[in-house]
């Protein structure tokens, strides 16, 4: 009975399965190589990094589910990285945190209110926005790394509670649970997806373009505020022109969690499965002494990979669908050809 | 003669202005209004902006980006959007360059060695959009192993050689008191562009960008049309490489990157230098002129403020102003005259 329901599970998601598998693989690798890999501090080290990669992983999953990608995200983090780190000092911190979360939303639905109204496509705005919001955070850090005098925060953020977490990992965790419930159990979450599998008809069964769109922009912007806020508050520095990393690792950890490049497809727990696969990655190869470059070596032939297998598999759909339709219609022309000769002879 | 006599067709002519208006789209017009308004209020208040050596220096801080920028350009209008792996190709490139430079290969073998590697780059990446992979996530995975072979290669590490070296005269000679670069970044404007006007196959890539339905009807597949005008951005960007190479002696994986220049990174200035030039991203409209213009209008805007003391802040904010400010106008004026994707 269970066994059944395993497997009607496994062929319901294969996506899904496939991002299990993988992540499962790349942590034995690491497991087997190194000794260090698979302990309780590793552990606690992947949910930190966790902490900020798994954020940006759930905003460009939800950017893709609809059908959009958001290219600004590391220059949004950024720039609430130097908020949080330059007014910390004089407001007290969750002011300053407050602040930067608020100036990323409502960057991020600025975004999406104008992705809707101009009809454009997103990566088209986000190039430009990104750019913009280098100058802004410049123009706030004035240039300069700014740093935290104070490093009471930075050590509460990183205190171990559970074993493997810490307040900023639980926040994340919590955060990850009101999308998951957001996206399943909403109209506005089935909105997404519908703007995301098929705008025209979307569209036309009369959702509005607008509400989703700045739905997804918004909780893209604050999820990269936020992440922008857990970096910087926990190194304690921020720089206007860094975290450029983060949209290829985000971008891996979405496709490995089974979004589409159509949109529609993908879920919460795939940008889950996603975000640990590129985190086990990244620690392992920290672990095993290799230089960053390399880890971005990596992470460009895992995308590459990922995107290969789905335009494969995206192909090969449409040419069985195409022999589908030929199919068909050979067999209604034999059967029409049957019936005319049947009524034909008597 | 009283005009109810007049026959219908012997209209009075329309002026000059209004032909202007007619012939050309309304947003060329303003786009060039307002570089002229630009230019005047430069004139007037940025000190030594109106010389000819300042006039001289624009151009020059043009050539680098306005050269990707017009290979960047037949990606664009065949419909691929953008390439986010220009500065990595160059980065990669200019490794290779420098690495031939230092064996002591001499500037023609080590030019041809680079040009094997943008050669191999813009083929597979094209090769990949081309069966139907998303241009911006392929690119952005090409984009992170090409730096990474580029920093593997060098180990992360600056690759000079000495002078002299044989590749001066392209990065710091001058021929008739232009920069060489600024002479190639001109002939390189005017050949891409006949190549688009003149030549069945810049024809094509309007085909492509404009109706990719039609293309494939009338025998034109992406997927070649894809290899082609990728390699032409490729080997446009490794061009460049060569070209700022050849001027510091020397190279680095993170020439490109956001240290490098005045206005942050390298890839994300040339696609602004595409959309301010108002090409259309969606493909099948707009010239390689029309980049080169971009490209000068940057840096003419970058040379004043540069010139009225801005930090590199305002700059960077002043490029992405403006290439949102164009985004939305371009959106604006073109609503309804294309049909969505």
């Amino acid at each position: 009975m269970t066994v059944e329901k395993i497997i009607s599970f496994i062929k319901q998601k294969p996506d899904l399965m496939f991002a299990f598998m993988l992540a499962f693989f790349v942590y034995c690798i690491f497991a087997f190589t190194n000794d260090y890999f698979m302990t309780h501090r590793t552990s606690f080290a992947i949910m930190e990094r966790f902490a900020v990669l798994g954020l940006v992983g759930l905003a460009l999953t939800l950017c893709i589910i609809a059908g959009e990608i958001d290219l600004s995200i590391g220059s949004n983090a950024a720039l609430a990285a130097v908020i949080v780190v330059r007014f910390t000092d004089s407001l007290g911190a969750p002011t300053a945190l407050l602040i930067a979360v608020t100036v990323s939303t409502i960057i991020g639905l600025i975004q999406g209110y104008f992705i809707a109204y101009l009809r454009i496509r997103a990566i088209v705005l986000t190039v430009g926005t990104l750019m913009l919001l280098r100058g802004i955070s410049l123009f706030v850090a004035e240039e300069k790394t700014v740093m935290l005098t104070d490093f009471r925060i930075p050590d509460f953020i990183t205190t171990k509670v559970l074993w493997y977490f810490s307040p900023a990992s639980l926040t994340v965790i919590a955060m990850f649970v009101l999308v998951a419930l957001f996206m399943n159990f909403t109209k506005y979450g089935r909105e997404i997806y519908a703007i995301g599998g098929a705008r025209k008809e979307a569209l036309a069964a009369g959702i509005s373009l607008k509400r989703p769109m700045i739905i997804v922009f918004a909780i893209s912007g604050f999820c990269a505020g936020l992440g922008g806020v857990i970096i910087g508050l926990r190194s304690g520095t921020a720089q206007a022109l860094g975290l450029q990393y983060l949209l290829l690792a985000g971008t891996v950890a979405a496709f490995i969690g089974g979004v589409s490049i159509l949109g529609g497809r993908g879920g919460v727990i795939g940008a889950v499965i996603g975000a640990l696969t590129v985190n086990f990655l990244n620690t392992g190869l920290v672990f095993n002494v290799t230089p960053a470059f390399m880890v971005q070596l990596y992470l460009g032939i895992l995308l590459l990979v990922v995107i290969m297998f789905q335009t494969g598999s995206v192909i090969f759909e449409k040419r069985q669908r195409r022999y589908q339709i030929l199919k068909d219609i050979d067999d209604r022309r034999e059967r029409l050809k049957k019936e005319m000769t049947g009524g034909a002879q008597p | 003669m009283s005009s109810a006599s007049q026959p219908i067709n012997q209209l009075p002519k329309p002026s000059i202005l209004e032909r202007l208006v007619q012939r050309h789209s309304k947003l060329a017009i303003a786009l060039v209004v307002v570089f002229i308004i630009i230019f005047v209020y430069g004139m007037v208040t940025a000190p030594n902006f109106l010389t000819l050596f300042n006039l001289k220096t624009i151009i020059r801080d043009a050539a680098l980006v306005g050269i990707m920028a017009i290979g960047l350009t037949f990606v664009t209008l065949s419909g691929n959007f953008f390439l986010l792996s220009m500065k990595e190709t160059a980065a990669l490139c200019i490794i290779a360059f420098a690495t031939g430079m230092a064996s002591g290969w001499g500037f023609e073998l080590s030019f041809l060695f680079t040009m094997v590697f943008a050669l191999l780059a813009g083929i597979s990446q094209g090769a990949l959009i081309g069966i139907g992979g998303n241009p911006i996530v392929v690119t952005l995975g090409a984009a992170g192993v090409l730096y990474g072979l580029g920093a593997y290669w060098s180990d992360n590490l600056v690759v000079s050689y000495r002078r002299p070296h044989g590749a001066e005269w392209l990065g710091t000679g001058s021929f008739l008191g232009l920069p060489n670069i600024t002479v190639a970044f001109i002939l390189i404007a005017i050949s891409a562009e006949l190549l688009l006007r003149k030549t069945s196959f810049g024809r094509q890539v309007y085909l492509i960008g404009a109706n990719r339905a039609a293309g494939r009807a009338t025998g034109h597949e992406n997927f070649w049309m894809a290899i082609k005008v990728c390699t032409i951005a490729s080997v446009c960007s490794a061009f460049v490489a060569i070209a700022f190479s050849a001027q510091v002696s020397s190279a680095q994986v993170n020439y490109f990157s956001s240290e490098f220049g005045s206005s942050g990174d390298m890839t994300i200035m040339v696609i602004a230098t595409v959309m301010v030039g108002g090409n259309s991203i969606m493909g099948g409209f707009g010239s390689t002129l029309r980049s080169s213009f971009g490209a000068i209008f940057i840096s003419t805007v970058d040379n004043m403020m540069v010139l009225h003391g801005f930090n590199s802040g305002p700059r960077v904010f002043a490029v992405g102003l403006m290439i949102v400010f164009s985004i939305i106008v371009f959106a604006i004026l073109r609503r309804g005259s294309r049909s969505e994707e």
